[in-house]
């Protein structure tokens, strides 16, 4: 692993750590963001540093150039999507629970402590 | 006959099926029932097949196993499958019984489908990717079931889980890019087979340590349970059996599968810490069972607590205290599924599963009684039902390991289990009072109770016929250990010339 990317990877990692850390569920949403991010780039640098290798798709009898590796790439092709959409469930569920408490702060939607008392299960 | 993959691709179809049927209907009801039915008795055929110990392997695509998607089915995975099946089934009846078709959402059933597809899904899988993929799809489906039918008061309930579900799964593809940086490969056979020559290297342990955290962030383990107890409850009933019987386990079989089939043996330092992180595990949640005041929050710290059981077996780690988990994990899912549907019976009764204003249930329904009572007694460890017969194979292995402390905490766990079991039926069951009411008129309580009683008759045969059970079990273990058939049996599918590496 590049020691830039190495370095990169790890700043993420901090800015999202501090940002779960907060109180307030929309910090923790870019958090997750970011760790997302972060997550997908480790992936990526696993497939070693690319100087004077060809990209997986041209094929290299010619030049005689390495191709990159390219399954992490593939793989995080997949994270990508994946974190995509829990990304756009969870602004939803954090829109839906704005609307409804009208608060996203942690402090404020548990004063009450957590639902000692739930209401009674549904009965149709 | 491509069996391996069937168990997620039936489900998947079936949820398309429904989803393209639109509105609920009794023709819906009917496909879905039918192929819930047809996925039970599919498993079971998978259980025969391979009873003998053999792998049902099946290369996707044909491609080399090295880079391949792999599924593999063997008696672990089958029994697995079963329990799912037959879990999904009888809380999807319960369901169809539970509430009528106009107020039925029209998302609830592919809904479920497509969570019974990513745990189908992870247990088949033979690749770490295509695992992370199947917990995707179960997570994502189990997210939307969780928020489908919520109040706006219990909505705050659901991000906890939402998140740290989400962080565990940021966690699994960092895991994933080391396992593929040291071993150049996501096959389980593969990474088995280069893994047993590099047990002293330190990546590997962090490696394990990781997919330990990832994996008990799904199972409940000790300091990452806290989104589980307050989040279950808020579904409806037929779901939360569901989810208590079925989604923490997936974690626990998917834990046992790294720990036995993937990771080397010598790894004993994650054996130890599993062995006590799970015995905290096991006595702060029955703590916690004990703290609450409602059938559905009683029960879901349960789930945690015999977790912590299982992982405790599996932390044990010979070949007779993984049997005695997979012994453990068939008696868990079948008592704690119906005892989340007998607590959903009492609740429909008494109109509350608030066990304050809860009472009069023995004397007017005492057939519902007997099935809590045979559960609950099961689940808290009576000879000779089902729940005896887990508890004294994990405590005969902590003695033969002279671990006295965590055989100590066992039995301690065992008795406060019985205690807030206790609170239930004091509660719920014994308690008479004139102010309380029981609600019979609607007949559809009956066909309900039937259920439960369905589940507690096979509950009650797993007990009886504990022998047998113990016996594929054990051959259950057997195969899951045998880190070598296993590498030859997914290499000659994928590449017969290729020798064993």
């Amino acid at each position: 692993m590049q020691p830039e990317t190495a370095i990169l990877i790890g700043i993420m990692f901090t800015v999202a750590t501090y940002l779960v850390l907060h109180r307030s569920f929309v910090r923790i949403l870019f958090g997750f963001l970011i760790l997302t991010t972060a997550a997908n780039l480790f992936v990526l640098s696993m497939s070693g540093t690319p100087d004077g290798k060809n990209a997986p798709v041209v094929p290299a009898v010619d030049t005689g150039a390495v191709m990159v590796d390219p399954l992490p790439q593939a793989l995080i092709l997949t994270a990508i999507v994946i974190g995509f959409g829990t990304a756009a469930y969870l602004v939803f569920l954090l829109y839906r629970l704005f609307l409804d408490q009208k608060t996203t702060d942690a402090i404020a939607l548990y004063r009450t402590g957590p639902t000692d008392e739930p209401t009674d299960p549904p009965t149709s | 006959m491509n069996w391996p993959a069937l168990p997620f691709l039936l489900p998947l179809l079936t949820a398309l099926a429904a989803l393209f049927m639109g509105r609920p209907g009794r023709l819906r009801r009917q496909v879905v029932g039918g192929s819930a039915a047809l996925q039970l008795l599919l498993a079971l055929y998978l259980c025969a097949r391979t009873l003998d110990g053999s792998r049902l392997v099946l290369g996707i695509g044909g491609w080399s196993a090295q880079y391949g998607i792999v599924l593999v089915v063997d008696l672990l995975s089958a029994i697995m499958l079963a329990l799912a099946a037959l879990t999904a089934l009888v809380t999807i009846l319960y369901g169809f019984v539970e509430s009528r078709l106009a107020v039925e959402h029209p998302l609830r059933l592919p809904l479920v489908q497509f969570m019974m597809v990513g745990i189908n899904l992870s247990f088949c899988t033979g690749d770490l990717f295509n695992l992370f993929v199947a917990f995707e799809i179960m997570l994502i489906a189990s997210y939307a079931l969780l928020t489908l039918e919520v109040d706006n008061w219990e909505i705050k309930e659901t991000y906890p889980y939402v998140a740290i579900n989400l962080f565990g799964s940021v966690f699994f593809i960092c895991a994933c890019g080391l396992v593929y940086a040291r071993f150049g490969t996501l096959n389980f056979a593969q990474i088995a087979a280069r893994a047993g020559t590099m047990t002293d290297d330190p990546l590997l342990l962090i490696i394990a340590l990781l997919l330990l955290v990832v994996f008990g962030i799904k199972a409940g383990l000790f300091p990452l349970y806290f989104w589980l107890p307050n989040s279950y409850p808020t579904l409806p009933i037929p779901l939360a059996a569901l989810y208590g019987g079925m989604l923490t386990k997936v974690g626990v079989y998917v834990l046992l599968r790294m720990l036995a089939t993937l990771l080397p043996p010598e790894l004993t330092l994650i054996h130890r810490l599993l062995l006590w992180l799970s015995a905290a595990t096991m006595i702060l949640a029955v703590l916690g069972a004990l703290s609450r005041n409602y059938i559905r929050g009683i029960l879901s710290y349960h789930i945690l607590s015999q977790i912590g059981f299982m992982l405790l077996a599996v932390g044990f780690f010979t070949p007779l205290a993984i049997a005695a988990a997979i012994v453990y994990i068939i008696h868990h899912i079948v008592v704690k599924s119906s005892l989340f549907l007998i607590g959903g019976v009492a609740a429909w009764l008494n109109r509350t599963d608030d066990l304050e204003r809860m009472g009069n249930l023995w004397e007017k329904t005492p057939w519902v009684g007997v099935c809590f009572l045979l559960q609950a007694l099961s689940l808290a460890g009576i000879p000779p039902l089902s729940g005896f017969w887990g508890k004294y194979l994990i405590i005969t292995v902590g003695l033969e390991q002279r671990a006295y402390v965590l055989v100590g905490v066992c039995i301690v766990a065992s008795v406060l289990t019985l205690v807030s079991m206790l609170k239930i039926w004091n509660g719920a069951f014994w308690k008479s009072s004139l102010k309380i009411l029981v609600h019979r008129e609607d007949p559809r309580w009956k066909r309900m109770a039937a259920l439960c009683g369905a589940l507690t008759m096979i509950s009650l045969g797993i007990g009886l016929g504990a022998e047998g059970v113990f016996r594929v079990a054990r051959q259950a273990a057997d195969t899951a250990l045998d880190q070598r058939g296993y590498i030859e049996a997914v290499t000659r599918i994928t590449n017969p010339k290729e020798a064993t590496p």
